[in-house]
Parts: C-alpha cells; structure tokens; sequence
C-alpha cells in the first residue's frame, strides 16, 4: 500500500511539472520587463507602444503594482530572481536596494546619465546617488509644499499667508473662532502613506537649524531641535487647540486632496502636483480657490523628492543587448529623445507631475500648463530651496515606517513627543548596527 | 416562536418592535451595498458635498460607460488645460472579473471532482492510515497564511507559473480542498449509509454508488460545498497579491484593493468596479441561498 | 482559508456500517487530494520553519546565518507584540461577543414567521459573498471623517454636533473594524443559528405553549439549550477568525491609529512584507499557530464533555 502510495505521489508530482512552461526569447529581439507602480497605466501603455515603434527590435512586457505594496514586491521579486530589467525606485529605497544588489549605478553603463545629471535639481541627483553614483534618471520629483484655501483666508480676514508656524496657528484658531471651519489643519499621516514623514520633515526643514540627522547620526531627538518643535506644534494643535483634524492620522495623500475639495479645511502640505488636481474644476467646485506659499518657518526650506527608473542586476546578468535595451528604455522615458524631454513633458503637461529635468522649465507649454493651476515663479522660488531627505541609507525606507506609528503616539497624546522622538532615536542606532 | 403571544395589545407592541428590529437590519445589511451603487452613478465632485447627497438627482451612466468603452466621463473631462485624474486602472475591470471567474471555476471544479470521492472515502471506508490522511488534511489549514505566502510564492516561481491562471489554481485548490473535504465527509455521514447498500448490492462500484446513488440525496450539500469552495476563491486576496503580476492573472481584489489606494483612485469609478465585481457572488448567493442554508443545517444538525 | 475545516471532529466515524470483501482501493480515490494539499504543506511548512531558524532580512540578503530560537524571543519579547496581543485580545473579545449577538438576534429573527424574514433570508448571505478586502473599502468610506455616510446621517439628524473622524480615534476606530466585522462574519453566524432553531422538534414548541409557557420559558428551556452547542461552535471559530483577522485591517486601517488596530496577524504581514523581516514573520506566525492549535485541542476537548456531538 505504501510503496505504492509513493508511486502515485510521483506521478502527481511530474504531472504537476509537466505544466511548467519554457520561456524562450526570440531571436535578435530583445524582451525587457519593466515595473512600475500603477499610475496612469494607460499613458505608460501608450509611451511604451511609442518607445516599442520608435525601437521594433524592443519588446516591453510591463507590469504595475499598487504603490502601497509596491516596495514588498518588489523586494521579493528580487529575492526569488522574478526577471525584472528595469523599474521604478525612489529615494528611500535607493540605498537599501543599492546595498542589495538589486540595483545597479546608471553611470557605470551609460555615459549619457553623467552628462546630464547637470540638468537635473540638485536635491533629485542627490536623492539618486549612492556611494557618489547616480542610479537613476527621474520618472517624476516633486516638492513638499504648503497649500492654502484662499477663498477661506480671506473670510477670516487674513490678506496674507501664514509666513511662520505660530502665524499659521493663530490664523487657524481664528477661523475656528469665527466658525469658518472645525479644523483649518490636515494633514496625510496616515500609516499607509509613503509621503506622511515627508510633510513632518518639510515642516522641520523650513526652522531655524532645520535638520533631522547630522551625517547619519540623530540629531532630531535633542531637546529644543527644529523636530522636538515642530513635533510639539503638531501635539498642540491636535490636543490642545484642535486646529489640526484628527482625521489627519487615517489620511492618505488622495483623500487629503479630496478632504481639500469638500472646503472642510484651509491649510495643508502636499506633494507638488496634487495643486493641479485640487484646481482642477472637473473634480472640484473650489477649482482655482487653491493657492501655494512658501512653506511657513524661518528659512522656508522644504522637502524635494524623486522617484527615478533603475536598472536591475539582472538585466546586467542577461547581457549586453538587454543592457544596450534599458539604456534606450531609460533614455526614452526619462532622459532626452532628439534633444527633448518627451515623456516627463507629457507627464508635466497631462498629470501636472513635476520634474527634476529642469530645461522643461523654458518651454512654454510645460509653463503654461502650470500655470493654469499654480504659479511657476512661486514654484521655482521654492524649489531652490528644496532638500533631499537627511539620512538615506540602506535602512531608511525600514525606519521611515516604524516611525510612522510611533509619531501617532505623540498626535494622539499617548506619549510625549520628546518620548516618541527618543525611541525613533533608538531604533535608528539599533538599525544602524546591524 | 413570536407568534403565539399572551393579549393581544402585548403581541401588538411586541410585533412592532420585531419589525423595527427586522427593518433595521435590513438597512444594516443592505446600505453598503446601497451607497457604493449610489456613488457610482455620480460625478466625483459630487461625492465629497455636505450636507450629504443621499440620493442622486442627476444619476449618469457616464463612470460605467468609461470603464467599458474608455470615454471619458463628462465629469472628468477636460476643462481649462488639464484633465482631471482618473484612475485608467479601472479599464481592467473586466479582466479581472474574468480571471476571477475562470480560476474560481476550475477550483471549484478541482473540489468537486477530487475532494468528492475524497470526502466518500473518509465517510464510508478505510484503509490503512486513512484516519492519520484525514487529519493531516484538516490540519494543513493550520498555519496563517501570512507565513506560507513567501514559500508558496517560491514554489509558483520555481515550476514557473506566475502570473498564471495554473499557478492560482493550483494554490486555491490546496487551500480549499480540505474544507471541502471536511464538510463533505460530515455531510456524508449524515446521509444513511443504506441507501448505496442497496446500489452495491446491485454490482455498482463504489464510484458509481457516489455519482448515482448518493450524489442526488447529497446534492444540497455538494452544492453549498461548491459555493464555499467557489466564494473564498472569488475573494482571495493574500495570495492573489502575491501570485498574480499583470492583468493576464490578476484577480479582482487585487485590482480593486490596487485601485483604491492608488494615488490617482477616482472614487466613482472605484464604485463601479466594486459593483461589478459583487454582481457574481451576491447572484450567486442568491441563487444558492437554499442550498448553502440546507446544507449547512443538516451538518450542524445531525 | 477558514480554520473551520480543523474545528470539527478529528475523528472518523466508526458508526457508520462499511462494507468490505470486495477489491476496492479507497486510497487512489483521496490521492489527487492529498498529492495536492501535501504538495502545498510539507514544502511551505519546512521552509517557514528554517527561516523562523534564521537570520533572514530580505534586504540583507548577504547574512542568513543560524539564530537558533532567537527569532521567536526577540519577537515575542518585543513591544509591538505585547501591545499586539492587547488589541488583539480586546477586538476578538468584542468582535465574538458582537457576532453571538447579532448572529442569535438574526438567527431568531430569521426563524421568526414575519413577512420580514423571508426577506432577511434572501439578503443575509450577502455580506457574506462579497470579499473582506471590498467590505473593508465600503466601511472605510462608510466611516470616513470628512464624507462618511455615518457623519452625514448623524449630524444630519443632530445626533452629532460635527464630523467625527471615527477611523482616527483608538476606541472608536476598534469599534468600526468590529461592525464591519460583525457585518461580514454576523452572516454565517446567523444561519448557523438559524439552522439550530429548525432542529427543535415542533413537537416541543407545541408542548410549551399547551402548559401555558410564555415566549420567555420557552426561550430559556428549550432555545438556549439547543443552541447552546451551536453558539459554541460560533464563538469558538469566530474567536479563531478574529486573531487571524488580516485583509479587514489592511485596507481599513492599517492598524492605525497609532497601534490601536494593529492585530497580531497584522503585524506578521508587517513584520514579514513591509519590514521584510522573513525570520520574524515566520516566527510569529508560528507561535500564532500554536496558540490557535491549542484553542481547538480546548474546543475539541470542551465539545465532548458538553456531548454535543
């Protein structure tokens, strides 16, 4: 009975192999597999049956996941060696997927990148370089900017945006006062969301002594630091004026726009491009009610982000043509075809996204498109004084979401905010030993 | 048991307050069905207004039409120079409730035709160890799924099936199975065994006892077997994240827990993927009603 | 998939007459399904069990190196644990004393002969069919702060002075993961309910009411007893759904706020998908299922004294 038990098990075994199917490449054409998160899926289709036109013997077999679980799955995508070419990265992960080998330094490959890193914004190139080695060219970068309701300033008799944090919190008490609305404040802290550090690190940025690490070590957690302040501001408004909407710790980017859009709240930090959507009339009746300011402090400072295409180690691994192939892929989408940005103009102009590439500043349509929803010079002023984030390392994207939690503690009023910072502290000199 | 009652005005109130009860849960059960239907039928600046729009007075086909035919809806169209964020992602809708439906299918299929005679086996005969196969079979659901998902993942890729309708059903049938198998051996068991006696006697073999003999008293309970085998595939989500890579394979939580924390999600449309996605299940639900409360009756009841 | 399947008996019936003396071989008929579950079991098992031995951080993937039980120390001696286990226990107490609740309330109502429960057993399955991950996304929406339906309805009726963020509050954003809970979960609940009410011999309901017993002793002498077992067979498989609870969590709160929803099964996935952490996800998911296997040893034993089967 058992031996033959054991028969049968093989059996359904090999039957379960025989499915298995081979994966062969046609010859002389190159397959790529690209990654992406899924935005404007439909628009990366149509820029890929472009690039696929412009180079027949390229063939792109795309796949997107949802930006939440995008960094998951993509680690085990490495992990398991699921063939993947080229991708979407980000600074925060930059260093961790660098330091893996997942990844692999444009600049090594293609001469191409190195000379125009020059184009690109400081704060972007600096986001995309690791061990002095720039790994990406930019999908998109953006700021962190601050957003107000103008309609709702004016209402409470304010002809001027808030220039510093206390500014904003007597602006925001006398709207509540006067019953304008409950809470002038939200904010996207949500758990979920990549960006809810972003707006706590422009807000710590734009102090005097801005700084969240000192090379990499902690400097957010001494007493009296631009964070204990901002962190203290934040408690404040939540716990004690409740200027600041509690619902801020359940939002994500995308409902904070739309929150902005139903004319609950009157001040906010988004990243840049959603300024284009919260003005977009096809999406709300406060259309063109939306206004940027420089980020409120001392020195207005605030946060530049980027998300950029990588190259994966396996696709060096697969040889030079798929290596010649992600150059032209990365080139197309990200650097210059006959001399123009085409595919982050068209990202600029459809999506209002905003770009590192910075010649598309000169081009009339990109700044038209802009400024029918926001203010170019404003935009440039405040990107001049962007940053990249303090502290990238292979363990930041880890940190980025401990710390997360451990921020709603001090919103919430479970712990002080010197409390929660000390163990955010902790845990980075934990992380960092290992 | 209410209905008998001691004075008539007591059996009144108390029959009031039984409906309100009743009519209560009604709208409990029902309104988030009710709200997502609503929402789909509106513009997307009209989902965010206060005071609350209850009832749409300008109900649009425009969200449907756009996820079928990719027409851009009248709400989102272009005015001034840019065009409002709509999420593309709900085009694939369709895929996916098809990807669903196919794999959901075939391992309903699997249950049935493998963990049937399985489940006869357990209920009417024994062989050596067969006691030790059942409980290692019940037993394999034991673990969370959290910690089998890297390995299972591991397991698709290396016989390479990826993103690939096999791959799902493959995994949904090893994690179906030994509930079906569970039940139907119950479900069996509560089926006098005499019946087939009758059939043997005659010559049928154990296989044909099964399909002609007992498969029709059983039928209610294969049915509600089906229907759980088919519902948990239907809305599997774990798995499906982790197995499926494009809309070749994806199924529809995936896409629609995708869509719906996307940065560019537009929550009408959103809506309208959520309706057509629970039109199979909640038809099906309907349709099976009596069978999955018979069947689940007479295991618990025996 | 649903832990139901290990909760009932372990046992095969030796009740049932078997016939023997012809040359059948029973065994090929549980093959296919056996090939396929151990397929799906030995290999996954063994894996989870070496990286719960190792050092194993997707992110390094340069040092797997043996830690013995280290794993399972650091994890169980962590915060997030601890606290973990807290909300876990707190939301699986309200969530099955919710499901009993509504599912014995439903259940009665179901059985009821109103014109309304025909209706109700049309529409409760309905919850039931539709996926965790979609009822959360209705809830979530249901519930939001800015233009949520409850907010709406509440101070549309001036029951509410303004919008409440229900989702940003620990308390109250317990509660709501527990009504979308007991929305979804209330429905099998209450047929099974339902289903121990028709097991009353109508003989019995005829008695009563003849000794001139109200509604109330009949509840009390004849409801309740005969349910008894059925409500245990709920409470106990809803006690092992609410640890295992994931999907709900991930799309309505992320265990947010602060670590008030942040379950133990939610945290595994963290541990092992966003933390990338394999050995202590694997770890965690194995002391999760000893807790869960000791639960039903306790259930199975307490069924057999109760004689319920």
């Amino acid at each position: 009975m058992f031996g033959r038990s054991r028969v049968l098990m093989a059996a359904v075994l090999a039957l379960t192999c025989c499915f298995v199917a081979g994966t062969g490449y046609a010859s002389g054409n190159v397959d790529l597999t690209f990654t992406a998160w899924s935005y404007g899926v439909e628009t990366v289709n149509d820029n890929i049956a472009k690039f696929e036109q412009m180079y027949p013997g390229i063939k792109v077999a795309f796949s997107d996941f949802s930006w939440f679980d995008y960094h998951d799955i993509m680690a085990t995508r490495f992990f398991s060696k699921t063939p993947t070419d080229v991708c979407y990265s980000s600074d925060h992960w930059l260093q961790e997927w660098a330091a893996a080998g997942w990844i692999v330094p444009l600049e090594d490959y293609f001469p191409w990148v190195r000379e125009s890193k020059a184009e690109f914004a400081k704060y972007a190139v600096e986001g995309m370089t690791y061990n002095g080695k720039l790994y990406g060219v930019p999908y998109y970068a953006d700021l962190m900017i601050f957003i107000y309701n103008e309609e709702m300033l004016k209402k409470a008799g304010f002809n001027q945006p808030p220039k510093t944090w206390e500014e904003l919190a007597e602006q925001a008490k006398a709207m509540k006062a006067k019953g304008i609305c409950n809470y002038p404040i939200i904010f996207e802290f949500g758990q979920q969301e990549g960006a809810a550090n972003e707006v706590l690190i422009s807000m710590v940025y734009s102090r005097k002594d801005g700084h969240m690490f000192n090379g990499l070590e902690p400097v957010f957690n001494k007493p009296g630091s631009a964070a204990a302040k901002t962190l203290e501001w934040i408690t404040e408004g939540m716990q004690k004026s409740k200027i600041i909407d509690p619902a801020s710790l359940t939002m994500a980017e995308i409902e904070l726009v739309k929150s902005m859009q139903s004319g609950q709240h009157a001040f906010t930090i988004l990243p840049k491009y959603n300024l284009a959507e919260l003005n977009n009339p096809a999406s709300s009746k406060l259309a063109g009610k939306f206004k940027m300011a420089l980020m409120p402090g001392d020195t207005h400072e605030t946060v530049g982000y980027v998300r950029f295409y990588a190259m994966t180690k396996m696709a060096v691994d697969r040889g030079k043509d798929v290596v010649d192939a992600v150059g032209k892929f990365i080139q197309y989408f990200g650097g210059k075809t006959n001399g123009k940005y085409i595919v982050e103009k068209r990202w600029a102009v459809e999506k209002g996204l905003g770009f590192a590439q910075l010649p598309l500043y000169d081009d009339p349509d990109v700044v038209k498109a802009i400024n029918s929803w926001g203010d170019v010079k404003l935009e440039l002023e405040q990107a001049k004084l962007a940053r990249a984030k303090e502290g990238l390392s292979p363990f930041y994207g880890t940190w980025d979401l401990f710390v997360r939690t451990e921020l709603h503690k001090a919103y919430l009023g479970q712990q002080s905010p010197q409390q929660v910072l000390d163990t955010c502290a902790k845990k980075w000199n934990e992380m960092r030993k290992k | 048991m209410f209905e008998v009652m001691v004075g008539a005005k007591r059996r009144r109130l108390r029959l009031a307050f039984l409906y309100g009860v009743s009519i209560l849960l009604v709208v409990f059960i029902l309104f988030p069905f009710y709200w997502v239907f609503r929402s789909s039928l509106m513009g997307e600046e009209d989902l965010f207004s206060r005071p609350i729009v209850w009832l749409t007075r300008h109900p649009t086909l425009d969200n449907y039409r756009y996820v079928f035919t990719g027409e851009i809806p009248t709400s989102y169209q272009v005015k001034g120079l840019m065009r409002s964020r709509v999420s593309q992602e709900t085009r694939y809708i369709l895929g996916a409730l098809k990807n669903s439906t196919v794999v959901a299918v075939s391992v309903t299929l699997v249950n049935l035709i493998f963990g049937t005679p399985a489940a006869y086996v357990f209920a009417r005969m024994r062989f050596r160890g067969s006691l030790r196969v059942y409980q290692f079979i019940l037993m394999s659901r034991l673990l969370p799924a959290v910690a089998i998902a890297i390995p299972y993942y591991l397991i698709i890729k290396w016989v390479g099936l990826l993103d690939t309708y096999l791959g799902l059903i493959l995994v949904y049938s090893a994690i179906t199975l030994p509930f079906s198998v569970w039940y139907l051996t119950l479900y069996f068991r509560s089926v006098p065994a005499s019946m087939e006696e009758a059939g043997l006697v005659d010559g049928c073999t154990r296989l044909q006892a099964l399909r002609f003999v007992l498969a029709p008293v059983a039928a209610p309970g294969i049915t509600a077997a089906a229907a759980f085998a088919f519902m948990a595939v239907y809305n599997e989500f774990l798995f499906g994240l982790m197995l499926t890579q494009t809309i070749k394979s994806r199924t529809m939580p995936v896409l629609i827990a995708g869509i719906s924390t996307n940065p560019d999600v537009s929550y009408a449309l959103l809506c309208v993927c959520i309706t057509l996605a629970i039109i199979p299940p909640v038809i099906l639900a309907l349709l099976l009603r009596q069978y999955i409360t018979r069947g689940l009756l007479t295991t618990i009841s025996k | 998939m649903s832990p139901v399947g290990v909760s009932g008996r372990g046992t095969l019936a030796s009740s049932t007459p078997m016939i023997s003396g012809r040359r059948e071989k029973p065994f090929l008929l549980v093959v296919p399904t056996l090939g396929i579950v151990l397929c799906f079991t030995v290999f996954p098992i063994g894996y989870a069990l070496v990286l719960s031995l190792r050092r194993f951080l997707l992110t390094q993937p340069w040092d797997t190196s043996f830690v013995g039980l280290r794993n399972y120390w650091e994890v169980i001696t962590s915060d997030y644990f601890r606290a973990s286990i807290a909300s876990t226990f707190k939301f699986a107490a309200l969530a099955v004393v919710c499901v009993l609740i509504y599912g014995g309330l439903v259940g009665l109502l179901l059985d009821a002969r109103l014109w309304t429960s025909r209706l109700l057993q049309v529409l409760i399955l309905l919850p039931w069919a539709i996926p965790p991950a979609i009822a959360g996304i209705m809830w979530k929406w249901i519930f939001h702060a800015d233009y949520g339906a409850v907010n709406g309805f509440l101070v549309g009726l001036g029951l509410l002075k303004d919008y409440f963020p229900w989702l940003s509050t620990p308390s109250t954003a317990r509660t709501c993961l527990v009504i979308a809970h007991v929305w979804k979960e209330g429905s099998l609940a209450a047929v099974l309910v339902l289903a121990g009410l028709q097991t009353i011999p109508r003989e019995l309901r005829d008695a009563i009411f003849c000794d001139g017993g109200g509604p109330w002793t009949y509840f009390r002498h004849v409801v309740i007893p005969f349910l008894k077992p059925t409500l245990l067979v709920i409470a106990i498989y809803e006690t092992m759904i609410a640890i295992l609870t994931f999907d709900l969590v991930y799309v309505m709160t992320g265990g947010g706020p602060g670590n008030a929803t942040a379950l133990v099964s939610w945290y595994a996935y963290i541990e092992s998908f966003r933390f990338l952490n394999f050995g202590h996800g694997a770890a965690l998911s194995f002391t999760i299922a000893a807790v869960i296997l000791v639960m039903i040893l306790v259930y199975l034993r307490v069924l057999k004294t109760e004689e319920v089967y």
